[in-house]
């Protein structure tokens, strides 16, 4: 008989070694995070939330503010860097890999390299960290403008769906240019064509967004509305894809093609007009009702923080169903506005569907939520960490 | 301005070539014997005054018209539609094609400002009524600005000319790529052009 190996570790994400140089005001991070992670207690405008951008950064490649790379150079140097060391777990064992992302201001150059080689182009190193930022931002995922949800969606789908991302990008460059062309149609009066050519890569691309968008929110709206009264909401909660195609019989991205190639057209009188396009899934939008009324206008507070928790709950669920372990869990003081009771329910819940390793970032001490005060802690001050 | 400024300068506006580079060529140029230097300006001079498109198809020639076009074996019922002029050696190195080129000019680039009056689209569509035309091969790139490209010249040259065949190049999978390297696009797009063996 072969001898047992060591028990088998929780699968999870697990940030072994950050580095960070030069990144907003931190100018030189070193830290070999625990295993099952770390707090990091710091007053608001010491660099504790630039501290999960930087981590974050490495999973989407860019500033999860939407801040501009350039903007993210601490004042005065020349670029910023952060890399890390990251254990993923696979199927047989757990692969090591090092993640690092360079940014330089002068040429507005941005590198990659996964264990050393670069990666030739940036996509391909999309959701190299599996991990899931919360934050008292994310309450404009509720409050927000239709963009915010659009934006939740794309970043939750092009992380775990090649296709998706794939589609997205295509999408995009289709979108641009045909406006552009639009503009020029208008100003030339010159033929429309110039402005149709780009229809069948919208209907093309847009049908995969639509398709594969309604698919995750048909498989994700019991499991929100769910998670919304175990944190504590009466009322019931919905989720839904709000759309103005109609694509007969069942959702098929050929179906989806047609539909929004025929919108398009049916559009394309009023979008020569103003010189924009009206069609497509760039004007579609996440709708979240209590009770069958709209959350963004009619929720109070305390329901759309719990509604925008749910939505994050979701993404690292996705996320974990892709990676097939536990993102990291950044949190960047998720609990500061909510009652204890629902802050307790939250984590309950979290730690329920296997919570990964966790880096916390609070501004005092007695912010840590009891579950999490087993976590080893360090403080940040003027963006210098004391591990 | 001194001449070494003068010359990093224009060097240094070449694709690929930066400030530093730009200067060590300069350099390096002027270590050299005067002839070198000499039979460079000299090959500059003659590639600027005597190079220019052909009369008929756009691609580049020292004469009227271009060695394609003066070639009677070639066949005068194919037009093959290409984005530039470079992209004409890489279809003409693998000796299949024996038809003719139609050089467009670029693709349409609305980004960028450019447009279908920007391309040499009407004299495709003239040498296409002309009559003698049977097939148009539209071989702009795969990228979404070759596609659009594509299919503006299509839409223009339908209706103008009966029993004219408009194709298209297949997209698919590089010979001697491996199919596991290849990025979801180029396999999607494979699999959706495949044929019956
Ligand atoms: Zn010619």
């Amino acid at each position: 008989m072969e001898p047992a190996g060591p028990p088998a570790a929780p699968a999870r994400v697990v940030l072994r070694r950050l580095a960070v140089r030069d990144f907003r005001n931190l100018q030189r991070v070193e830290l070999a995070v625990p295993p099952d992670g770390l707090t990091v207690v710091g007053e608001n405008g010491h660099g504790k939330t630039n501290l999960l951008e930087s981590v974050y950064y490495l999973e989407l490649l860019r500033s999860v503010r939407g801040a501009r790379d350039a903007d993210l150079v601490r004042f005065g140097a020349p670029g910023f860097h952060v890399a890390a060391e990251v254990d993923l777990p696979g199927e047989h064992r757990v692969a090591s890999r090092a993640v690092g992302v360079g940014f330089e201001r002068a040429g507005k150059r941005k590198r990659v390299r996964i264990d050393g080689a670069e990666v030739p182009r940036l996509s391909d190193a999309l959701g190299a960290l599996p991990s899931v930022i919360f934050s008292p931002g994310d309450v404009v995922l509720v409050a927000g403008s239709p963009s915010e949800r659009r934006r939740y969606l794309d970043v939750a789908l092009a992380l775990t769906s090649r296709r998706y991302l794939a589609a997205l990008q295509a999408y995009r460059g289709a979108l641009v240019r045909r406006n552009a062309a639009l503009r020029d149609a208008a100003r030339t009066g010159r033929g429309e064509e110039r402005a149709t050519v780009w229809e069948p890569a919208l209907a093309e691309h847009g049908a995969v967004l639509w398709t594969e968008r309604r698919a995750w929110v048909r498989r994700h709206a019991g499991a929100f509305a769910a998670l919304c009264a175990a944190i504590g909401e009466r009322a019931p909660m919905r989720l839904r894809y709000a759309t103005a195609l109609e694509v007969d019989g069942e959702d098929s991205v050929e179906g989806a093609r047609a539909a929004l190639g025929a919108a398009l057209a049916a559009k394309r009188p009023l979008d020569l007009r103003r010189g924009l396009t009206h069609a497509g899934p760039h004007r579609d939008d996440l709708d979240l009702a209590l009770g069958g009324r709209e959350l963004r206008l009619f929720g109070s507070a305390g329901q759309q923080r719990t509604a925008a928790i749910a939505l994050r709950m979701l993404e690292a669920a996705t996320l974990r169903d892709h990676v097939g372990s536990a993102p990291l869990f950044l949190l960047d003081d998720p609990f500061a506005e909510l009652d204890a009771r629902r802050a307790h329910a939250i984590l309950a819940l979290l730690g329920d569907a296997g919570l990964g390793q966790v880096l916390l970032v609070v501004p005092r001490a007695s912010d840590v939520p009891e579950e999490l005060t087993r976590l080893p802690r360090a403080s940040i001050r003027d963006g210098v960490l004391d591990a | 301005m001194s001449a070494i400024d003068d010359l990093a300068g224009e060097l240094s506006k070449l694709p690929g070539i930066g400030r530093k580079t730009a200067l060590r060529l300069t350099y390096f140029l002027l270590k050299q014997r005067p002839e070198q230097s000499r039979r460079l300006a000299d090959a500059l001079t003659t590639l600027a005054e005597r190079v220019r498109p052909c009369a008929e198809c756009f691609n580049l020639t020292e004469e009227e018209r271009c060695s394609v076009c003066r070639d009677q074996r070639r066949d005068r019922g194919v037009i093959c539609a290409v984005e530039e002029a470079s992209d004409i050696g890489a279809i003409e190195r693998t000796g299949e094609y024996r038809g003719l080129y139609h050089v467009l000019g670029g693709r349409l680039s609305p980004l960028d400002g450019v447009m279908p009056e920007d391309l040499t689209i009407d004299r495709l569509i003239a040498r296409v009524r002309g009559g003698e035309v049977r097939e148009v091969i539209l071989a702009t790139n795969p990228s979404l600005e070759g596609e659009a490209t594509a299919l503006y010249v299509q839409r223009q040259l339908s209706g103008q000319a009966d029993g004219v065949a408009v194709t298209r190049i297949a997209r698919g999978l590089p010979v001697g790529g491996d199919l596991e390297y290849a990025d979801g696009v180029t396999i999607a797009q494979a699999l959706s052009a495949r044929r019956e063996m």
